[in-house]
């Protein structure tokens, strides 16, 4: 589903990815994690396709498709979708407006109908309530006055009506207590499925205790350093990113 | 002396003395001594009156010959307001043609001053230096009549005074507004100012507020000249203790707009929230200056504004608060937002402090840029085309100000003017 071949990319003059390697399949959750400063964010923001972010090396393929060659609204209506670490507040672009807008542009670069308003908002109430959200953040600005947790389920929530072949969340775990991180965890899992791919950008490994990964990839210095199955994560939390560092300079 | 301040001269010379001649002696002295503003004076900063002053001004005709439709000037819904007052070049219909409106007597100024000129000069404000304030001297010794209302009830339905300015580009007007609202009343007044014909006389309004103890008001002034119009206008409010004012300025016609406010709370709890929707378009300059003054404890002021300028224009928001001795307790809050929608286009803004009181509360804060990235980025990532995410933003940058207007139809009329004014206008609408 995604391939990502010897990835470099610049953020104002400084290189930041050197040479990342990775490759997705439909069916698969990859958990990739690292120290702060490691590249994480900035690997989902190319992604997603930023661009005040200079890809200087490497491909990128999803689906078959060169995803460096598409803007970043024509990769979301093909089916990939970041969940950002910070999502932004807009004050007066209202929150179901936005849920609608990007539905029915998905829809509309796949051949279907715009979505019916009856039937978006029997769609909406239904995610919702999966997502334990009050119904009263519809009518509010898009995440405006949102805790930080009830932004990460908003990212989720935003997931779950979008439907992605490919969902790249970034940090969606971080601030969250116990119980908002059970609910992100349903919602994420909810999404799994065989012709589906999530990438789980994170720092720590609780997330992993409810989204079981299929590989673990640490980043650092801009790229894969080492790669595993679900124990590498366990392995981190106990030893420190230090350990993988000192075994690769070893 | 130039050619404008001579103009100006000649026709004060040439009037006929009336009730209020020692205000209007007063007055004209002062601007005579102190002539027209220049860039040097502090609230003129960024506007250039060069131009303007090289003109010679007649006095502009109180007649019009057109025909005045109602439907295409109309802010406000027919069914909803409580009347319409149209006053060509500052000069009221016959009081006779004026339907009576439940708690709103309506006066003609000149006719008031004849039977009780003290109680009219309550409302005109002492001869003052004061850059900000020259043009008031003018208009103070040279209007030719003007409104009165009292506002003696809680009044619920608007009242439109159609401000229309119709002659030639070197004629001058001087429309000028009194609204007395007494203790306890209440009322909604919305102030349009129009153009008719492709040439239109200066405009150089003053309306004065004064708002009793425990009354209220929402007003609303709205600039719709059209293109090559130029504008200046300054509002007066005072404001008794407990009484609260809610002040729309919207600039989105004419080529030269200068727009004063001045606001004095001066006894305790006065509250004053002050909005200004500013739109550059074309080769339009708005200079807008709002000077709040807290007089009294325990007084609230919020001052709201957003500019936008696309193409060559140019936007100017200049505010100040000045705390006085004694005003303890006073909040005041300042937020001015601009949104550059072309390289060329300018917004200058200023938010200013003076505060000679303790245990204060004075937010300000100033931003202006180009639609924000992260914003822009965040909805280009849910799938939205460009075009649509741009729109978008402009628009929600102007929900702010929008979402406090309580006429809905004003509202809606106000928010189509300005979508007209702005990029990709046939795609904003649909956001509506």
């Amino acid at each position: 589903m995604l391939e990502i071949s010897d990835l470099s990319a610049r953020v104002a003059g400084k290189e930041i990815l050197t040479g990342v390697n990775l490759k997705v399949n439909a069916g698969e959750v990859h958990a990739i994690m690292g120290p702060n400063g490691s590249g994480k964010s900035t690997l989902a923001q190319v992604l997603a396709g930023r661009e005040d972010y200079e890809v200087t090396r490497g491909s990128v393929t999803f689906e078959g498709r060169d995803l460096l060659s598409m803007r970043a609204e024509e990769r979301a209506r093909a089916g990939l979708f970041l969940g950002f670490q910070y999502p932004v507040e807009i004050p007066g672009v209202n929150n179901v407006y936005l849920l609608k807008a990007a539905l029915n542009a998905k829809r509309k670069a796949a051949g279907e109908p715009e979505v019916d308003a009856y039937e978006f908002l029997a769609l909406i109430r239904q995610k919702m309530k999966f997502m334990q959200m009050s119904e009263a953040f519809l009518s509010r600005g898009v995440n405006e006055g949102f805790s930080g947790g009830e932004k990460k389920r908003n990212e989720v929530l935003q997931m779950l009506v979008l439907e992605p072949k490919l969902a790249i969340l970034d940090e969606t775990d971080s601030g969250l207590d116990i119980d908002a991180l059970k609910v992100v965890s349903t919602g994420v899992n909810s999404l799994r499925g065989p012709q589906r791919a999530v990438v789980l950008v994170t720092h720590y490994q609780r997330l992993l205790d409810y989204v079981i990964p299929d590989q673990v990839h640490v980043l650092s210095g801009g790229r894969i350093v080492k790669s595993g199955d679900k124990t590498l994560a366990q392995e981190l939390e106990r030893r420190g990113y230090d350990w993988v560092m000192e075994s690769r300079v070893a | 002396m130039n050619a404008a301040l001579r103009s100006f001269e000649a026709q004060w010379r040439a009037r006929t003395p009336d009730a209020l001649q020692p205000i209007r002696e007063q007055a004209m002295q002062r601007f005579l001594k102190l002539g027209l503003p220049v860039q040097r004076d502090e609230t003129w900063r960024y506007t250039d009156l060069r131009s303007l002053a090289a003109q010679s001004f007649a006095t502009a005709a109180c007649a019009f010959n057109g025909a005045l439709a109602d439907e295409p000037l109309s802010l406000v819904d027919a069914e909803q307001r409580a009347s319409t007052v149209v006053l060509v070049n500052g000069c009221p219909p016959a009081l006779a043609s004026i339907p009576a409106i439940d708690g709103i007597t309506i006066n003609s100024i000149r006719e008031l001053a004849k039977v009780d000129p003290s109680f009219v000069a309550r409302f005109f404000e002492p001869a003052s230096d004061d850059d900000q304030r020259r043009w008031v001297l003018l208009n103070t010794a040279l209007f030719t009549d003007g409104l009165y209302l009292k506002i003696s009830t809680a009044v619920s339905a608007p009242l439109v005074i159609l401000h229309l300015s119709s002659g030639e580009a070197d004629q001058a007007a001087h429309p000028r507004i009194i609204i007395d609202v007494l203790p306890g009343s209440s009322a909604t007044i919305i102030e349009h100012h129009v153009t008719r014909g492709d040439a239109a006389p200066l405009s150089n309004s003053n309306t004065h507020i004064s708002l009793g103890t425990d009354a209220q008001i929402e007003h609303y002034r709205v600039y719709a000249a059209g293109a090559g119009a130029s504008q200046l206008d300054a509002l007066d409010i005072h404001q008794c203790a407990r009484s609260q004012c809610k002040q729309f300025t919207i600039g989105l016609g004419g080529s030269f707009i200068r727009s004063s406010l001045e606001a004095h709370l001066s006894q305790p709890g006065a509250s004053l929230e002050s909005y200004s929707l500013l739109v550059g378009h074309e080769d339009r300059h708005l200079d807008c200056v709002n000077i709040v003054t807290h007089a009294a404890p325990d007084t609230r002021s919020r001052q709201t504004a957003r500019a936008i300028a696309s193409d060559v224009s140019r936007v100017i928001f200049n505010s100040k608060v000045i705390v006085k001795a004694g005003a303890a307790h006073s909040d005041s809050q300042q937020s001015c937002r601009g949104l550059l929608l072309s390289p060329e286009a300018e917004i200058d803004t200023r938010p200013q402090l003076e505060i000679h009181a303790d245990e204060v509360k004075c937010a300000h804060g100033a931003t202006t840029g180009r639609l924000d990235p992260d914003m822009l980025f965040y909805l280009l990532s849910r799938g939205l085309d460009r075009e649509t995410a741009q729109s978008l933003l402009v628009y929600a940058f102007l929900a702010d100000v929008l979402s406090g207007m309580s006429v809905s139809s004003a509202r809606s009329a106000i928010e189509s003017a300005l979508i007209s004014q702005l990029p990709d206008s046939q795609l904003l609408r649909k956001f509506r």
